[in-house]
């Protein structure tokens, strides 16, 4: 036992290290945007103060970094929405076997595992061939939603798998018609899973790279300008302002939807806890028959 | 029911009555079978459809996203080069040329061992991280706040924390500041930036999460009682570890070393960032193709960089029976 207590006190050390490897440079690097204008791109901090966030705003670079910024927002919605639609319809087919699931499965995990380099090389020889002008509409949203795809189809066969299909059964028992069951009870009670599948879309195009560099024909996104910032030229401290402007995005993205998840099931678990404890008993007599009605339905 | 006794017990009923009886019973339970089979045919041809229609945009999105780019790199790396690009007439010259190339063949051995060296540091300083969470951390709250706290940076620009490693390894970063003060070097050590050293430093960084989570799961679906079992019948922490944990917890240590090893073996941009101009990759190879129009050699290099990631998937899955497992 008492062995036991060390290895989670080591252990625990240990995370909080891991934890600093992840975050440390970032946290350098946020700090050392706060530089003052004498400041350079390492320590020691030369003065302190919000120059080169105004630099970021205000400075020669700015008219572009907001082209492109403005750009990568737009794009990475569309690439949301587009990725959240696919990837719960998709998982709707997937409640079912049908034939061809294993196929399209491997298909979806292919774009987990194929590189992003190899996506937009083959993405912009497709339009290449097919002699067509292209813009981000076409080409890097293909590319982004593919990222995006296979981690939101993921999360919702999550959803489903906990998922109770009995409530829809019970629906249509009571009258109510396909499309008004898929409104009114199956869509309230997976658009969490959905709006997750959104913001995975989103927050992975907002940051892509790669997927997108061979692909922008004159029109960056705000990975490929600081990609062209950091490679291209003399770096300095708003490059580290930008990022922690672009970082700050992302985390504030997530940060809200784990508050909206948060608060629907702590809602949900009080809503559903009360009738489920008044008829705690009679469940729990048929717990077994009804389990096995349910699954008999499921596989019909 | 459980109380089906025989009918010889029962007073005033006749084994004759019984019978009939059962085989009406029989018969009409038959009956609504058969019916039942009918609609069910006419049934599973709209389930059929439904789904078609269901699946049918995503599987569209990937043919043509996924799938034809995949192929038209293939077929450009047989295809001939022109001035603007290529033309679809058959060649072989652009292996021939990846053949002679001795430069290639070295950089796509250095990225692959460079990978799977990476793919070991990473399942080394990672699974004590997804033990900690999944098996040392009881209450399900902390789980999950320490979780999200580990993989919160996954949804921040890997771009931008590549960047983030240049003030830290510099000649003057913050690393080796830190040394001096500390009074472990005299010197600046030089190869913290720019060097193979710095990149598998940052890409450890980028893509541990790969790992940290594949393994998090599997390990959080082991039954605490299973672990206590074992306590009871009298093994040890290692044992109990090497018998019980790490044989439930093979299928996420596979899965997270194929992330890991696939999302480095294509990497360029942190090559490009935290390597500067020193250190390349079959990535930038390819990048520095394309932007001097040799489209098909591009195709060709990318080519021999899927079939080596396919070698080394097909290498990791020898260690487990993914299939059988999951």
């Amino acid at each position: 036992m008492r062995r036991g207590r060390w290895t989670k006190r080591i252990l625990a050390i240990y995370f909080v290290l891991f934890l600093l490897f992840l975050y440390g440079p970032m946290i350098v690097m946020a700090a050392l945007s706060f530089q003052g204008p004498q400041g350079a791109v390492t320590f020691p901090m030369r003065g302190l103060g919000f120059h080169w966030w105004d630099q970021l705003v205000n400075g020669p670079r700015s008219e572009t970094i907001r082209e492109t910024a403005i750009r990568s927002l737009e794009l990475s919605v569309v690439s949301g929405l587009v990725v959240a639609v696919l990837a719960f319809s998709l998982s709707m087919g997937y409640r079912r076997r049908f034939r061809l699931d294993g196929v399209l499965f491997y298909l979806i995990m292919l774009a987990l595992m194929t590189p992003g380099i190899l996506l937009s090389l083959g993405t912009s020889f497709l339009w290449r061939y097919m002699e067509t002008e292209t813009s981000l509409w076409q080409t890097a949203l293909g590319t982004n939603v593919v990222w995006g795809l296979p981690f939101a189809f993921l999360i919702m066969v999550a959803v489903w798998n906990r998922y109770d299909a009995t409530v829809e059964e019970a629906s249509r028992d009571l009258g109510a018609g396909g499309l008004r069951t898929f409104r009114e009870v199956t869509l309230p009670l997976v658009w969490t899973g959905v709006l997750g599948a959104f913001l995975f879309g989103f927050t992975l195009a907002w940051n892509e790279y790669d997927r997108t560099a061979l692909l922008a024909a004159g029109e960056n996104t705000l990975p490929l300008e600081i990609f062209a910032l950091t490679v291209g030229s003399v770096i300095r401290p708003d490059l580290y302002a930008l990022g922690t402007a672009t970082t700050a995005v992302s985390l504030i993205g997530v940060g809200l939807f784990l508050l909206v998840a948060a608060i629907v099931l702590r809602r949900r678990a009080r809503g559903v806890s009360e009738p489920r404890e008044e008829y705690g008993e009679l469940a729990g007599e048929n717990g077994g028959g009804l389990a096995a009605g349910a699954s008999a339905s499921r596989a019909r | 029911m459980s109380g089906s006794s025989g009918p010889e017990g029962r007073p005033g009923l006749h084994v004759e009555e019984i019978v009939e009886a059962e085989q009406v019973v029989g018969e009409r339970a038959q009956e609504e079978v058969a019916l039942g089979e009918k609609e069910r045919t006419g049934a599973r041809g709209r389930r059929a459809l439904t789904t078609a229609a269901w699946t049918a945009p995503g599987a569209v999105w990937l043919l043509f996203f996924l799938f034809a780019p995949v192929l038209m790199i293939v077929l450009v790396s047989f295809w001939t080069r022109t001035v603007s690009g290529f033309e679809a007439v058959w060649t072989l010259e652009n292996y021939e040329f990846l053949f002679d190339s001795n430069v290639y063949w070295d950089q796509l051995w250095n990225s692959f061992w460079h990978s799977l060296v990476i793919v070991a540091l990473a399942l080394v300083l990672g699974y004590p991280v997804a033990y900690f969470l999944a098996i040392s951390v009881t209450s399900l709250r902390y789980q999950i706040a320490l979780f999200i706290i580990a993989l919160a940076p996954f949804w921040t620009s890997y771009l931008i924390r590549a960047v983030a490693w240049i003030p830290m390894m510099g000649r003057r970063g913050a690393l080796n500041t830190a040394l001096q003060e500390v009074g472990l070097i005299g010197e600046p050590l030089d190869i913290l930036l720019f060097s193979d050293f710095a990149v598998t430093v940052a890409m450890l960084q980028l893509y541990i999460l790969f790992m940290v989570a594949p393994i998090f799961f599997m390990l959080a679906q082991i039954d605490r009682s299973s672990l206590e079992a074992a306590r009871d019948l009298g093994a040890n922490a290692f044992k109990t570890f090497r018998e019980v944990i790490l044989p439930q917890s093979m299928p996420g240590v596979v899965i997270g070393s194929i992330f890991v090893f696939i999302l480095t073996m294509g990497e360029f941009a942190t090559v490009r960032i935290i390597g500067g101009g020193t250190v390349s990759s079959v990535g930038t190879i390819v990048q520095t193709q394309v932007a001097s129009v040799q489209f098909p050699q591009a195709a060709a290099s990318a080519v021999f960089l899927v079939l080596a990631m396919v070698l080394g998937v097909f290498v990791l899955l020898r260690f487990s029976n993914l299939r059988e497992e999951l």
